[in-house]
């Protein structure tokens, strides 16, 4: 990239970010009131300082608006979220993407170890770990223990499964547990089957 | 004491006594063939049939009832019909829903289906579309009562629901629930996979 794009593309930058903070400000001024759309935008100020995506913060802050929350629950959970996407986002490094961080954190909020992102992201340094991490979410979410998740879905993130065959194990192991298979007999048997490697060696 | 002078002597009581003794152990004539006669006849206005027993369910009668047990009949009465009422609207499942979100092939959109035969307006709200009711309506089948629409989401992971009515929020009965209910409604979660190949 020369000097010359560089200055470009800065101007650019520049000169877009307010049209996308008062995009941001326009949304939220016609949906929250007053003094929480103040606290929601100074979080929102110090996410994106950090590197943090803003984006989702404005969704949460949008949504509990939606929901008729109040402004202190609406507060409570946009700070929330902020401190899991800015542990997420150093769990899986500075490189990674918005979609990434925001599956990152989803990901922490179910209760998956910041130390299990950052061992999907050295076993996968290359590959997105959006998908990936995203249906660890929702096998957790679903009532697969976290480690058990964890473990099958690094492996198979590691073993190169592309995105389409994550999504379709997890709507197999979905399947399964909607036909009566426990969570963790699910992922097991799904694991064993697609990928053998994959799969959670059982203890004698 | 005076009513004691006035019977004394005659032991009036001593005598009604002796009388009413008599008279019960005095043997009773039954007159056979009047008593025989009177037993058929009402025997006869007995009714036995299938006729006689229907006039007998529907000749009028005449029940003597307190107020007071009245009014307690009554009562019980229509709080045993309004509660079989409420049990009914709230065993009644509001609809039948059914619903499909698909990545459609070779694009980053998504059809969303959700079936509420009885609704008169269904929404997706979602992290996608400012969760605002108003901007992505769903339209009605002709038939079935299954609502559907078809929408860009980009890849990653998404929460949505729907919105029938304009105010009940309802999550996608197909769809991976999302946990961490910050606001108390249910999101789903949808993983939209970026449609150039991701690994």
């Amino acid at each position: 990239m020369t000097r010359r794009s560089v200055a470009l593309f800065a101007a650019a930058a520049i000169s877009l970010a307010p049209a996308v903070l008062r995009a941001q400000d326009a949304r939220l001024d016609a949906r929250l009131d007053a003094r929480t759309r103040d606290a929601v935008v100074s979080l929102i100020d110090s996410a994106r300082a950090e590197g943090i995506p803003s984006e989702p913060l404005v969704q949460k802050a949008l949504e509990g608006a939606s929901k008729h929350a109040d402004g202190s629950r609406i507060l409570t959970a946009v700070r929330a979220l902020s401190r899991e996407l800015g542990d997420a986002r150093a769990a899986l490094g500075p490189t990674s993407t918005e979609a990434e961080v925001i599956a990152g954190a989803s990901a922490l909020h179910v209760g998956i170890a910041p130390e299990a992102l950052a061992h999907m992201r050295a076993s996968r340094a290359h590959g997105s770990l959006t998908v990936a991490l995203a249906v660890l979410t929702d096998l957790v979410a679903r009532g697969v223990p976290g480690d058990t998740a964890t473990t099958v879905i690094s492996a198979l993130a590691s073993a190169g499964a592309q995105d389409a065959e994550l999504l379709r194990f997890q709507q197999g192991v979905e399947r399964d547990i909607a036909q009566g298979a426990t969570p963790s007999a699910a992922v097991g048997v799904r694991a064993q089957s697609a990928f053998p490697s994959a799969a959670p060696r059982r203890t004698p | 004491m005076r009513q004691h002078d006035e019977f004394a002597g005659k032991e009036p009581d001593d005598d009604i006594l002796e009388r009413a003794v008599n008279e019960l152990r005095r043997p009773l004539r039954v007159n056979a063939a009047l008593f025989d006669a009177r037993v058929m006849d009402e025997l006869l206005r007995t009714p036995t049939g299938l006729r006689e027993r229907f006039e007998s369910l529907v000749r009028p009668r005449t029940f003597r009832i307190s107020p007071l047990v009245a009014f307690a009949a009554g009562l019980l009465f229509t709080v045993s019909i309004a509660g079989s009422v409420l049990y009914v609207l709230s065993s009644t499942p509001p609809a039948r829903e059914r619903t499909v979100a698909r990545t459609v092939p070779g694009a980053p959109m998504v059809e969303f289906g959700f079936a509420a035969p009885h609704a008169s307006s269904v929404a997706l709200v979602g992290d996608f579309n400012n969760w605002d009711p108003k901007a992505t309506p769903l339209r009605a089948a002709s038939t079935g009562g299954v609502w559907s629409v078809e929408v860009p989401v980009p890849p990653g992971r998404h929460l949505y629901a729907f919105v029938v009515d304009g105010k009940v929020w309802r999550p996608d009965p197909a769809a991976p629930k999302a946990t961490g209910e910050d606001f108390g409604e249910p999101n789903s979660a949808l993983t939209v996979a970026d449609p150039r190949g991701g690994r």
